[in-house]
């Protein structure tokens, strides 16, 4: 691979190692308050919010972890990938319903609420980067050697 | 072979994205026991608030019984609720519900209860339904109000989560006004 591949590669991995620890310490920090924001979507029944809420934080920190410690990397990016599939067809069913409440992606702002459209661009281009690391990890690795 | 069968080292990602979703799945779940059971059990999660000793003076000095909390209940359940006349209460400040509230909620702010709790007890029955809400789920005013309320006698305390944000953005009516 190129030094522009690597550098790429490594940028991107680190990037969204960045973006899934702290998403994922945030959230852990007070799993209630993100399972409220989970529920202010209703998509879940009551309980499910709390469910969801416990483990994703979690699920988003240790593959945060995989990435900036280059290891696992595509199996890691594979869970992003569809965690933020899912995510984003919430935040689509947000929009259409008209919903005007905070994407509950990192810290609760309720002085600076991100709405569901912005974050729906930041999820597009966090996959865009996810597509990146799991390509150009693939041609460092062409065998698969994670 | 048939042609869905996915190729060693795709088997293999796909194996161990599964092994990092049950990893977390299992620290999640063990990290956060009571709060999941108590949310599929109906007791409300914030009974670990109150457990935590946000009113814990409170329900000592009553010598209520301490499985005496708020009961949690949803937006699509407040319907037969309201219809069948429960009271729906609005637990945030005054100022909050001046501005906006649940159409047919009356205010209590618990940060007033103090002064307010006498003539509310002349007004409501013992017995009646309470619907308690404030600023939606992590808000805790709504439960201390509640559990404040069993203290002093009622009976049937239910604790509205989604709150005020849930139900503006259901498109429910809203009111705004004094007191």
């Amino acid at each position: 691979m190129t030094l522009l591949g690597k550098t790429v590669y490594h940028a991107s991995r680190l990037g969204l190692a960045a973006v899934f620890i702290y998403a994922g310490v945030v959230k852990a920090n007070d799993i209630v308050v993100f399972a409220g924001q989970i529920a202010n979507y209703q998509i879940l029944p009551y309980s499910w919010n709390y469910l969801v809420a416990s483990i994703l934080p979690y699920l988003e920190l240790l593959c945060g972890i995989l990435l900036l410690l280059n290891m696992r990397v595509r199996p890691a990016v594979l869970v992003l990938f569809v965690l933020n599939i899912i995510f984003m067809f919430a935040l689509s069913s947000a929009i259409i319903r008209g919903f005007d409440i905070d994407c509950g992606c990192f810290k609760p702002d309720s002085a600076n609420p991100t709405s569901p459209l912005a974050a729906l661009w930041r999820d597009a281009g966090l996959l865009l980067l996810m597509i990146v690391t799991w390509f150009l990890r693939d041609l460092k690795h062409p065998v698969e050697a994670d | 072979m048939n042609s869905l069968s996915l190729s060693p080292s795709l088997r293999r990602i796909l194996f161990e994205a599964i092994i990092l979703c049950a990893l977390s799945a299992a620290v999640g779940l063990s990290l956060n026991f009571k709060l999941i059971f108590n949310a599929f059990s109906g007791k409300s999660v914030s009974t670990l608030v109150i457990a935590a000793g946000v009113v814990a003076e409170t329900t000592a000095v009553n010598s209520v019984a301490a499985d005496a909390f708020p009961v949690p209940v949803e937006l699509d359940e407040l319907d037969d609720l309201l219809s069948a006349g429960a009271l729906l209460i609005d637990s945030r400040n005054s100022v909050d519900y001046q501005t906006n509230h649940l159409a047919g909620a009356i205010s209590l702010p618990l940060g007033e209860l103090d002064q307010d709790l006498e003539n509310f007890k002349k007004e409501v029955s013992i017995d009646q339904t309470l619907v308690i809400y404030c600023s939606g789920y992590g808000c805790p005013d709504s439960f201390d109000l509640g559990a404040r309320l069993i203290s002093e006698g009622y009976t049937d305390v239910l604790i509205y989560e989604g709150g005020f944000p849930e139900w503006r953005d259901a498109g429910r009516p809203l009111a705004g006004g004094g007191k």
